[in-house]
């Protein structure tokens, strides 16, 4: 029996553990893309000496520019996250409304939304973007916008499945024989009673859209005026950095962009995986 | 096994919906549309410019140019590339085998491996080196291919010498083209595996606690048994599905990988279609793209029903 108990305090641990090193590394970020101006040694358009090796005033080197690297990847981490938070919430308010207005109200609603749905996701979202994109200017608040109204249908269909798996409990539908409005209950009953859904599932989206942001820069589209940890990859990857060997120009800013996704992911699926523990599916 | 007409509608929808757009987004987007159109690699007089606009019907009402637009999507000309000097269709088809032979072995491989390891981590969930390997996993999922591409290359390519730094394969033996296409495959192998592997653990996990399984184990089977005979099937339906919608995104995986080790299929053409603006190329791709994706969830459709009958007159 005691031995039971200890193992269910290893499980309890390393559970903690994960969830909370995910909590750390991003935490850390976060702050970094915060403070950037303060911490960061130089600006970084400021010019130097171009293509030096790390020496003591440049930690990481520059680049082809002359700009100092460390500089670039530490507001980098602004950008890169501002375009992930801001593409992630609107996909997130999207996803949610079509959600749960479809799992609410079921019906002809939900036979079209859901339609909407399917054939949103089977659009080739990468390639669409990147059309777009090379079209237009590349402007940095044009590829949150893009990358938001194009990730909202999985949530929408997480939503609404748990939004459905509610909508029938009798705390619902004593709140409806009492006489309360939809939209009361759907913002008071049912939205706060699907937030442990929507919470993984907004970090996740947060991840895939720095992941998308970082491939669609490398590519070369991303805002000139705002450098991006894909951008800074580009760069490197153009003006030969790869050949040159310049290790400390592409691989900072790469490992950065996999620390972010990675301790996002950790977070996402551990909140997810707890869910299923309360649920009893574990 | 017939697949529902239901779906066969929201098929045709996507396709109708996603080519409307391949009309809409030249004229709608900022600029010239006949720029637009035939990209900004051309050099030409006004007056060549005024006689192509009347040839490609851009100076009839939209109505008229809507109805040419399919009259050409039915004869499959997506328009002429004048960066690669050719009808858009057959460069794209020319450059998609290339690009298959690197994403068909890959999804094989990383179906088998993903779903094995998966399915064994998700049964043994809380056991420490299975958590550890999904970190591992979580750690490669988190990685784009191209950053993984630059690795690979920079170390086995360059650092050991092992792989060629560049891709390109017109001649040469089988061999040769095994050689060029090893670190390719293997990268997308292992994006694809850390996807399928998260996938199927996440499955397993949820299926591991359905009565069926409890009545098997009580039956005496062992967890083995139980996990490949009962468990498998049933938990292997959502990595199915995932394949064909995220199809998209897998390919665009594989387009990035092309185009570090400069390897000669769609990726590549993309990207010099993209440097040289070359849109009809872009447009051409994303179509083939997109009825490629369109057809994979048809070929799950119709995978789903021969493995699971309850499924289509379920739908």
């Amino acid at each position: 029996m005691t031995h039971h108990i200890e193992e269910l305090k290893k499980l309890a641990i390393s559970k903690l553990n994960l969830n909370s090193i995910g909590i750390i590394i991003f935490l850390l970020f976060l702050l970094i893309a915060i403070a950037a101006g303060i911490i960061s040694p130089y600006n970084p358009w400021q010019r130097f000496e171009p293509y030096t090796r790390p020496n003591s005033s440049h930690f990481l080197g520059t680049n082809d520019m002359g700009n100092d690297i460390l500089s670039e990847l530490l507001f980098g981490a602004r950008v890169s996250l501002i375009v992930g938070f801001g593409a992630s919430i609107i996909a997130t308010i999207l996803g949610v409304t079509v959600g749960i207005v479809s799992g609410y109200y079921r019906g002809m609603m939900d036979e079209i939304l859901m339609a909407i749905t399917d054939i949103y996701l089977m659009i080739p979202r990468i390639p669409l973007i990147i059309i777009l994109a090379a079209l237009m200017r590349p402007n940095f608040w044009l590829i949150m916008l893009l990358i938001g109204f194009l990730w909202w249908p999985t949530t929408a269909r997480v939503v609404r499945s748990s939004t459905m798996q509610i909508r029938d409990t009798s705390f619902i539908l004593s709140a409806k024989s009492l006489g309360f409005s939809d939209k009361h209950i759907i913002l008071s009953e049912i939205l706060p009673n699907i937030n442990h859904v929507i919470i993984p599932k907004f970090m996740l989206t947060i991840a895939s859209a720095m992941f998308s942001e970082a491939s669609i820069s490398f590519l070369g589209l991303g805002d000139p005026t705002m450098k991006s940890w894909g951008m800074m990859l580009n760069f490197a990857f153009m003006k030969g950095g790869l050949i040159n060997e310049m290790w400390w120009w592409y691989l900072p800013p790469g490992l950065c962009i996999v620390a972010v996704v990675f301790s996002l992911m950790l977070i996402g699926f551990s909140l997810e995986e707890k869910e299923n523990i309360m649920l009893g599916l574990e | 096994m017939k697949i529902h007409s239901k779906k066969i509608a929201r098929y045709s929808i996507a396709l109708f919906v996603i080519f409307s757009l391949n009309f809409i987004i030249p004229r709608l987007m900022p600029g010239d549309p006949i720029t637009n159109l035939l990209g900004e690699d051309y050099v030409m007089t006004e007056e060549s410019l005024q006689e192509l606009r009347e040839k490609m019907g851009l100076d009839e009402s939209l109505p008229i140019q809507y109805l040419n637009y399919w009259n050409g999507v039915f004869r499959f000309d997506f328009g002429y590339s004048y960066h690669f000097k050719g009808p858009v269709s057959s460069i794209i088809l020319s450059r998609m085998k290339w690009t298959l032979m690197l994403l068909i072995p890959s999804i094989l491989f990383s179906a088998i491996l993903g779903s094995l390891m998966g399915s064994l981590s998700g049964q043994k969930s809380s056991s420490n080196s299975f958590k550890a390997l999904t970190l591992i996993e979580l750690a490669f999922y988190s990685t784009p291919t191209f950053f993984l591409s630059l690795i690979f290359l920079y170390i086995f390519s360059f650092k050991l010498g092992l792989f060629p730094i560049k891709g390109f394969y017109y001649s040469g033996g089988i061999f040769d083209i095994l050689h060029h296409f090893f670190l390719p495959i293997s990268i997308m192998t292992i994006f694809l595996t850390s996807r399928n592997y998260m996938i199927m653990r996440g499955s397993v996990i949820q299926e591991k606690s359905k009565l069926y399984v409890v009545y098997a184990k009580a039956k005496g089977l062992s967890d083995r048994q139980v996990l490949f005979k009962h468990i498998f099937k049933n938990a292997s339906l959502p990595l199915l599905t995932l394949l064909a919608l995220d199809f998209g995104f897998i390919l665009s995986g594989a387009l990035f990988i092309e185009i570090i080790f400069s390897m000669n299929g769609m990726g590549n053409l993309i990207y010099e279609a993209l440097l040289s603006r070359d849109y009809p190329v872009l447009y051409g791709s994303f179509m083939i793209i997109s009825i490629m994706a369109v057809l994979a969830n048809a070929f799950v459709d119709f995978l789903y029903g021969i493995i699971d009958p309850r499924i289509s007159d379920s739908i």
